[in-house]
């Protein structure tokens, strides 16, 4: 599509034209943290993240979604997506809506997610601080960011926008652009460019022998136990995660008690109960029982189950999950590792 | 009904139920209730032996439940609800002229191909009685496309033992040949008294059986000990799967078994392709 720029002084009326004329959701600062925020201002806007509390998932997949509404016997859907613009999102990030696209789209569309999606707009924007358990340059590196409809990359003095769909196009008419020149052009790729290799950790080894040697890994249960040692089963991991989209569904009644609504919440495969079936007489068959046995899936799942759909692992490199676990064990690139280094 | 959401539009939810009239309802066992469904407006239910679909309440949610009518019968379509948490104490509560709401038919059912033409062994545990009598209705409506056909059926005691007309049929029938047992007798009991494996020994099966199991997962793994022996192929044993399938269309994860979801990619699989799986029985 286009190259465009915007000097630094034209930036903020741009978002703020936009915010006037679209809901746009965007970085905010949150005490010392980052979160996904609808923009009241564009000075509330902070591209200088590193990374955000949760992800920007939650645009499409809400902690709670309404699916159902009822009132007696009257049953009716609950689709209503809003214009959005998603804006200064890093490419990781990017890349765990590319897959929870493609997860909730395949074999059976998922519209209380796709409908949101299909009405936002994403902007990504450039990486300007790195987050401490960032491995994003190492991880799935395969795999390219696609969802995204324009790419802003902030340089000295000034804005370049890379347009990169119709509808990302349409978004020039919000502010001063002018074309942008090549230097300016080079000078985006070189500003991204120059963040790759200096996430603090790393994976040293490539998505297939990963995925290979994990799957190899599944018997080890001494391994698995020794991994997962200290596992609350909290599911933290699972709510942090870019690419984590399992879910429950639970009915609620209204205070008239004739109505309610069927909503979903975001689960936790961490958790005792998740793969648990009520059985007669009240008790349970738990299809994973040990913590370990969790633990080991949510790593199967990243690194093995779904490579094949996605092309790579299931895993962005963002490193929430390390910063999220209580007890430090969830860290990707600490229980890889491990595992790689594991001869037998 | 004022809602402040927009409807569906132009894309459908994959979670918008069905309305479901029961036509019939009655309690054969102290926590099993058998009903007779239509769907309101007199559309036919579609569906194929094996397959689920998710029934519910309003207000109370829903739960995986493995359709127990054969398709070749009628327009109506038949479950059985064991009352084990609050969505099937829900259910349960439900009688003649009442509504479930339903999402289905969801899911692989039995590959009828595959046991088309062949000797079929049904082994059918408790309540897996239940989405087998799907398959086995359907087999005795078709008796000419299927070859010799075996039914073995167990319980925990004679008063779990469902569908007692239909066992009435099956015993009575020429063209099937049916063992049942109890793991406990009572007093009026005359027949087999043992694990659903017992029963092997009444009979001899051929190598070249197809079979179908479905039942408690203790089952599985002391019923493909006596097919092994048999010489039977793993890939001609299919196993019908529960697991808590939440929401039935491949999403939420809570019916995965490694890369495989028990709503879509079964409930019946092959026993070959999951026999490697970890976690599957």
């Amino acid at each position: 599509m286009t190259e465009m720029y915007i000097r630094e002084g034209d930036f903020a009326p741009f978002v703020d034209a936009m915010i006037a004329a679209t809901r746009v959701i965007g970085p905010v600062g949150k005490r010392k943290k980052f979160v996904y925020e609808p923009l009241e201002s564009s000075s509330d806007l902070r591209l200088d993240f590193d990374v955000t509390v949760l992800p920007p998932k939650k645009v499409f997949f809400p902690p709670a979604q309404e699916l159902v509404r009822f009132d007696g016997d009257l049953v009716e859907g609950c689709i209503a997506p809003i214009d959005t613009v998603l804006f200064g999102v890093h490419f990781y990030d990017v890349k765990g809506i590319d897959m929870t696209d493609f997860l909730f789209r395949e074999r059976n569309a998922d519209y209380n997610y796709l409908a949101q999606r299909e009405a936002t707009t994403i902007v990504a924007s450039n990486i300007q601080a790195i987050s401490p358990r960032a491995f994003w340059d190492s991880v799935g590196p395969e795999v390219e960011p696609e969802g995204h409809d324009a790419f802003l990359t902030k340089l000295d003095g000034g804005y370049v926008l890379e347009t990169r769909t119709p509808r990302g196009e349409t978004l020039i008419a919000y502010g001063a652009f002018r074309d942008a020149t090549p230097e300016e052009v080079q000078a985006a790729a070189d500003v991204n460019a120059s963040v790759m290799g200096r996430c603090p950790e790393r994976l040293a080894h490539s998505s297939n022998a990963i995925a290979e040697k994990v799957r190899d890994s599944f018997g080890d249960e001494k391994l698995w136990r020794e991994l997962a040692n200290g596992c609350f089963s909290c599911g933290s991991c699972n709510t942090v995660c870019p690419t984590c989209y399992c879910f429950d569904v639970k009915d609620t009644w209204n205070l008239d008690q004739t109505s309610g609504q069927r909503t979903r919440y975001w689960d936790s495969c961490l958790t005792r109960e998740f793969a648990a079936v009520t059985m007669a007489g009240g008790g349970t068959e738990n299809f994973r029982e040990h913590h370990s046995a969790r633990f080991r899936h949510r790593f199967m799942r990243k690194t093995t189950y779904l490579n094949e759909k996605l092309g790579g692992p299931a895993c962005t490199g963002c490193g929430r999950c390390a910063q999220a676990c209580t007890v430090d064990i969830a860290d990707p690139v600490k229980v890889i590792t491990t595992i790689m280094e594991v001869t037998s | 009904m004022s809602c402040s959401c927009s409807g569906n539009g132009s894309n459908e939810s994959l979670f918008l139920p069905r309305e479901a009239r029961i036509l019939h309802a009655h309690q054969p066992t102290a926590t099993e209730k058998h009903f007779t469904l239509q769907l309101v407006g007199g559309e036919r239910f579609e569906f194929q032996p094996g397959q689920i679909m998710e029934v519910g309440v309003m207000g109370y949610g829903e739960i995986p439940i493995g359709l127990a009518s054969s398709p070749t019968r009628t327009d109506t379509f038949e479950i059985v609800v064991r009352t084990v948490g609050r969505v099937s104490t829900a259910i349960n509560t439900k009688g003649n002229g009442d509504s479930l709401w339903v999402r289905g038919p969801l899911g692989h059912g039995f590959d009828l191909d595959a046991l088309r033409g062949h000797d079929v062994l049904v082994v059918a545990g408790g309540i897996g009685i239940c989405p087998t009598r799907s398959l086995i209705q359907y087999i005795a409506d078709r008796r000419d496309e299927f070859e010799r056909f075996v039914l073995f059926y167990g319980a925990r005691d004679p008063l779990q033992l469902l569908f007692p007309e239909d066992r009435g049929v099956w015993r009575a029938a020429h063209d099937i040949e049916y063992h049942e047992t109890v793991d406990r007798a009572d007093v009026a009991w005359t027949g087999n008294v043992g694990v659903i494996t017992t029963l092997f020994k009444t009979t001899h099966l051929a190598a070249d059986t197809r079979v179908v199991i479905c039942g408690p997962p203790v089952m599985f793994e002391f019923v493909i000990r006596e097919l092994d022996s048999i010489g039977i192929n793993r890939e001609n044993i299919f196993v019908d799967l529960e697991r808590r399938m939440k929401c039935g269309v491949g999403k939420c994860g809570h019916c995965q078994i490694n890369d495989k979801y028990c709503c879509i990619d079964g409930p019946v699989f092959p026993f070959s392709e999951i026999q490697a799986l970890e976690e599957a029985i």
